[in-house]
């Protein structure tokens, strides 16, 4: 794979996502909700800790990071400049690989400003440095997964709404299958997949290496699922 | 070289394309002349490797230029941008922008976002991401859709330089017969998914009496 050309798609894709307005509203909203729900965290505890800030902000992303990785395949697959890059040809992977660094990119900018509130709840007391560091290599694995799973549920369609929906339906699924491990009697299975738990590990300040490994797994097979999806779209 | 050997494609059970066969040898500008809905974009399709041909084969040797119909590029990436990101897929030269920007006429644009270009303008920005590396085969379907007279005459004189200078083999697809008489070496007339003519093209008048008899022929069987 030429990394040439993934930066020069990755380079486009930023280009392209930050001059429309959606990076800039889904983060301020992003910004917003986090921070009315994490006041509301500390007033309930009455402790000046970070903690809840890492769960908080990863049930949010996987409402936002579809809504950024929505246009990556599906917009070009409606408009036909797919066709061009296909027929150039390029093969699928440094597509796949750019497209998702330039999400994952744009998500870590928007987990940014989220320091102040660290700033702040350090202000207020002495929260361990540990946990913070820990939650936020957590966050940045999380959001490699979401745009992972973002960028393939974008391959699907060429409908971006449809693309966003068909992620965020899914991601609930991962988020929330350590509930319907007890539910349908699944043992540990479902729960091993559960995106929850991988971070709350990461939240408690422990950088496990089998969460990690989790999901940089989950990243390479979305995007391999990705480039498979992409390359039998050109030859249907 | 482009050749197509018995491309046949079915969509469901119904045969759009059936057993076309032609070929473009390098120097020469074939036309691809066929009514709405003949078969001329699946062919290309097909020829371009962007779609799966249900029997037959499509082969374009070496690099190929291709301008889509509809062509379109990023509103928000100036022209300029575009077509170095273009050489990076395509893994040419990005020394090759400017020689594409000048034929293509668009040598004063490079700083204007795609999303600010007219309708010609932005067909003239195809023309150039087509002419870039100097590909040995090109596949342009519509290319002068859009285009000024003035504009037009000039692109017919660049895809017939493409032929005469750069020994490319050139496809085009056209609507317009005067441009596949003014241009082409040779017409290949498709209706209803078949080859029914190939033959030279002679003046327009002519090809047009014939095209028209050729095609109503075809859909009548």
């Amino acid at each position: 794979m030429s990394f040439a050309r993934v930066r020069a798609v990755a380079g486009k894709e930023l280009t392209v996502l930050w001059s429309s307005p959606v990076p800039y509203v889904v983060g301020a909203l992003f910004q917003a909700v986090l921070a009315a729900l994490f006041v509301d965290q500390l007033h309930a505890r009455e402790q000046a800790v970070v903690q809840p800030l890492f769960p908080l902000a990863g049930f949010l992303l996987l409402l936002t990071v579809p809504i950024i990785t929505m246009r990556s395949f599906a917009e070009e697959a409606r408009t036909g400049t797919l066709d061009l890059l296909q027929a150039a040809p390029v093969p699928p992977s440094p597509l796949v690989a750019g497209k998702w660094l330039a999400g994952w990119l744009t998500t870590l900018a928007m987990l940014l400003p989220t320091g102040v509130l660290v700033v702040i709840v350090r202000w207020l007391g002495h929260p361990d440095r540990g946990p913070v560091i820990a939650g936020y290599v957590g966050l940045a694995l999380l959001a490699a997964t979401l745009t992972g799973v973002g960028v393939l549920a974008s391959s699907l369609t060429s409908s971006q709404p449809v693309a966003a929906m068909v992620a965020v339906f899914g991601l609930l699924l991962l988020w929330f299958s350590n509930i319907g491990s007890g539910t349908l009697n699944a043992g540990d299975v479902l729960a091993h997949f559960s995106l929850s738990e991988r971070l709350r590990s990461f939240a408690g300040g422990a950088i496990d290496t089998s969460d990690v490994g989790f999901l940089v797994a989950a990243v390479v097979v979305t995007l391999a699922v990705t480039a498979l999806v992409v390359d039998s779209r050109r030859l249907r | 070289m482009i050749s197509a050997t018995a491309l046949t494609r079915r969509f469901g059970g119904r045969e759009v394309v059936r057993d076309v066969s032609f070929s473009v040898a390098p120097g020469e500008v074939v036309g691809f002349l066929g009514p709405n809905g003949a078969g001329k974009t699946t062919t290309m399709r097909m020829l371009l490797g962007l779609l799966r041909p249900s029997g037959g084969e499509g082969r374009i040797d070496g690099r190929v230029g291709y301008l889509p119909e509809a062509f379109t590029a990023y509103d928000a990436v100036s022209v300029r941008s575009y077509l170095r990101f273009m050489c990076r897929m395509k893994g040419v030269s990005i020394g090759d922008v400017d020689r594409a920007m000048e034929l293509a006429g668009v040598g004063k644009l490079g700083r204007r976002p795609f999303g600010r270009l007219s309708k010609g303008q932005r067909q003239r920005v195809g023309l150039a991401q087509a002419l870039l590396g100097r590909p040995g085969a090109y596949v342009l379907d519509e290319a002068t859709i859009g285009l000024d007279p003035r504009q037009v005459v000039d692109a017919r004189g660049l895809i017939r330089s493409l032929a005469d200078d750069d020994r490319a083999a050139v496809l085009v697809s056209t609507h317009l017969l005067a441009e596949a008489s003014a241009v082409c070496d040779r017409v290949v007339v498709i209706a209803a998914g078949r080859v029914v003519a190939e033959e030279r093209p002679g003046a327009a008048g002519d090809l047009e009496a014939r095209f028209l008899r050729l095609v109503g022929e075809a859909e009548l069987t």
